[in-house]
């Protein structure tokens, strides 16, 4: 579990399979230090699934690396440039949904002429095609949709740029039952070797099979980037009914008629799958448990 | 130049609702003015006035323009909801600073003559047929001071300019409360240095005002070049400098919002 779990500086010379690559980032709000000599590096090619708790700083990490916020000490290369200076030629290439926002008040078409002709590969067929896929009406006013329907028209939008790196900050908030499921589809068939989506979310049960590396923020720093396959080939969750040994269990938790119990696979043993919110709650007691100089 | 159009093209956009509602407005009080100046003049049994619309005009310019310029950055560099948008929009900053600077220096004062000179073709035939007024359709190159107002238009609007990219909130209020301050501040400096150099050349007894009889800039040769330096000052280096401090303020703008 420790060599998972980020503790050392990285430091990699970039490839061209790299598309973020932060080296001892620190940033602070005022006398609130967010970050300190974070590492993290990101491969074109994935959907990543940034998680953390409240307040960790996941929307910061997202602004700093599409350069609406500048670190204080430390580098970030985002595409192989410095997000930073702003250059046209990054910013295109990059798509940002955020989590909340206004839309200006007009139909989508014209939000779609008004904007499109800023990212070079716009693809309007694909508009379209996504539009119709979310079921939105291109002739409502942006201004009069929910927040849902507003999150469609942005996602069908940031797909149809043919950005290289598109990063989504809480996309399934406000998206009602189908619509989540229809988000992972849409994502998922929007996928292609040469396009990095982060995924920053809350709400992990509506990206699970979706989302996979699984980054980790907690206390400042990067302390999980891994496949969640590579958790399972380790680890082996299983349900008991009785409470498990001290020493038997990397981590337990008590659920409903019975103990939860993560232990290191040992053989080939057969074991529940392992789901995002565990994974999760895992990796952020053992970093708890080493910070404290425990096992558990 | 095609980002730079579409950027122009953006805030136009984007702005459409509330630039119609202000140029309805405008219309209206144009209208309701001179409908007011018809009526005073008919019982009043005088001439009708020969200029109303330059009036107006000067004001809409200076006042209208200044608040505009003022909130032109407010939205896209100080609101945590729409600022990423903006920041992340595909252009330079160069671009991006200069669609809203060439919107509000040259786009409104040119839109509001527009404006102007079209509610004038509308407005007189109506006041002919109902007053018997003369046709008087507004024609601000008839007026010699019109330049001149652009010239003041240009420079104070840099000024709004920068505070409207230096103050995060209520950019109108504080950079007139700057320039108040600044003011002040210069004048007194002024003031003393003026009467440190009057006294050195004319003594000490000759009174602050009687010296600028003395310094009258027709007679005197030597203060023609201090005139001529002061006027390129004013109107060059001052918003010259005003333009790049807010284009600087541009690039280095960041998001605001927090964790």
């Amino acid at each position: 579990m420790t060599q998972m779990i980020q503790d050392s500086p990285m430091v990699r010379e970039p490839n061209q399979d790299v598309v973020v690559h932060i080296q001892q980032v620190s940033f602070a709000y005022g006398a609130k230090q967010l970050f300190s000599a974070l590492d993290l590096e990101l491969k074109k090619g994935n959907i990543y699934g940034l998680l953390g708790k409240n307040g960790a700083g996941k929307t910061t990490l997202l602004k700093i690396l599409s350069g609406q916020l500048f670190c204080e000490e430390g580098a970030v290369r985002t595409l192989d440039d410095d997000p930073r200076m702003r250059k046209p030629s990054l910013l295109s290439e990059i798509f940002y949904l955020p989590e909340e926002f206004p839309l200006p008040k007009m139909k989508a078409s014209e939000y779609l002429a008004m904007r499109s002709p800023f990212y070079p590969k716009f693809d309007h067929s694909k508009f379209q095609a996504y539009c119709k896929e979310f079921d939105v009406d291109l002739s409502q006013r942006l201004d009069q949709m929910s927040l849902g329907q507003k999150k469609k028209v942005l996602l069908s939008f940031g797909l149809a740029s043919n950005t290289s790196l598109l990063i989504l900050d809480e996309p399934t908030n406000g998206l009602d039952i189908p619509s989540k499921r229809q988000f992972r589809q849409t994502v998922a068939s929007a996928m292609t070797e040469n396009r990095t989506f982060i995924i920053s979310t809350h709400q992990v049960r509506d990206m699970e099979n979706l989302i996979d590396p699984i980054i980790i923020l907690h206390d400042g720093k990067v302390i999980f980037n891994d496949t969640v396959a590579s958790m399972s080939d380790r680890y082996v969750l299983s349900l008991t009914t009785s409470k498990p040994e001290f020493e038997q269990s990397v981590y337990t938790e008590k659920v409903l008629g019975g103990w939860m119990v993560l232990k290191e696979r040992d053989d080939e043993q057969e074991g529940k799958p392992l789901d995002l919110e565990t994974l999760f709650n895992v990796v952020i007691e053992l970093s708890r448990s080493q910070k404290m100089g425990g096992v558990q | 130049m095609n980002r730079l159009y579409a950027l122009l093209k953006r805030e136009l956009k984007t702005d459409q609702k509330d630039l119609t509602t202000y140029a309805l407005v405008i219309v209206l009080v144009l209208f309701g003015f001179e409908t007011m100046q018809s009526i005073l003049a008919r019982s009043m049994g005088t001439s009708f006035p020969a200029e109303v619309y330059g009036e107006l005009f000067s004001s809409f310019l200076l006042v209208g323009g200044f608040i505009l310029t003022s909130l032109i950055f407010s939205e896209d560099m100080f609101s945590k909801d729409h600022q990423h948008e903006w920041l992340l929009l595909p252009a330079t900053n160069l671009e991006k600073f200069l669609s809203k600077a060439l919107f509000v220096t040259i786009g409104y004062p040119v839109a509001l003559t527009l404006l102007f000179f079209l509610t004038s073709v509308v407005t007189e035939p109506i006041q002919l047929i109902i007053f018997g007024n003369p046709m008087r359709l507004f024609n601000p190159f008839a007026d010699s001071e019109f330049i001149s107002l652009l010239g003041q238009f240009w420079v104070w609007n840099s000024i709004f300019l920068l505070g409207a990219t230096y103050f995060r909130k209520a950019h109108f209020i504080k950079t007139v409360l700057a320039i108040g301050v600044i003011g002040l501040v210069l004048g007194l400096l002024a003031l003393l240095f003026t009467k440190i150099v009057f006294s050195i050349r004319f003594g000490s007894s000759i009174e602050m005002f009687d010296a600028f009889f003395y310094l009258n800039p027709i007679q005197s040769s030597s203060t023609r070049g201090f005139v001529a330096l002061s006027k390129s000052l004013y109107y060059v280096v001052l918003p010259l400098f005003c333009m790049v401090t807010a284009f600087y303020r541009v690039e280095e703008v960041q998001a605001t919002d927090a964790v």
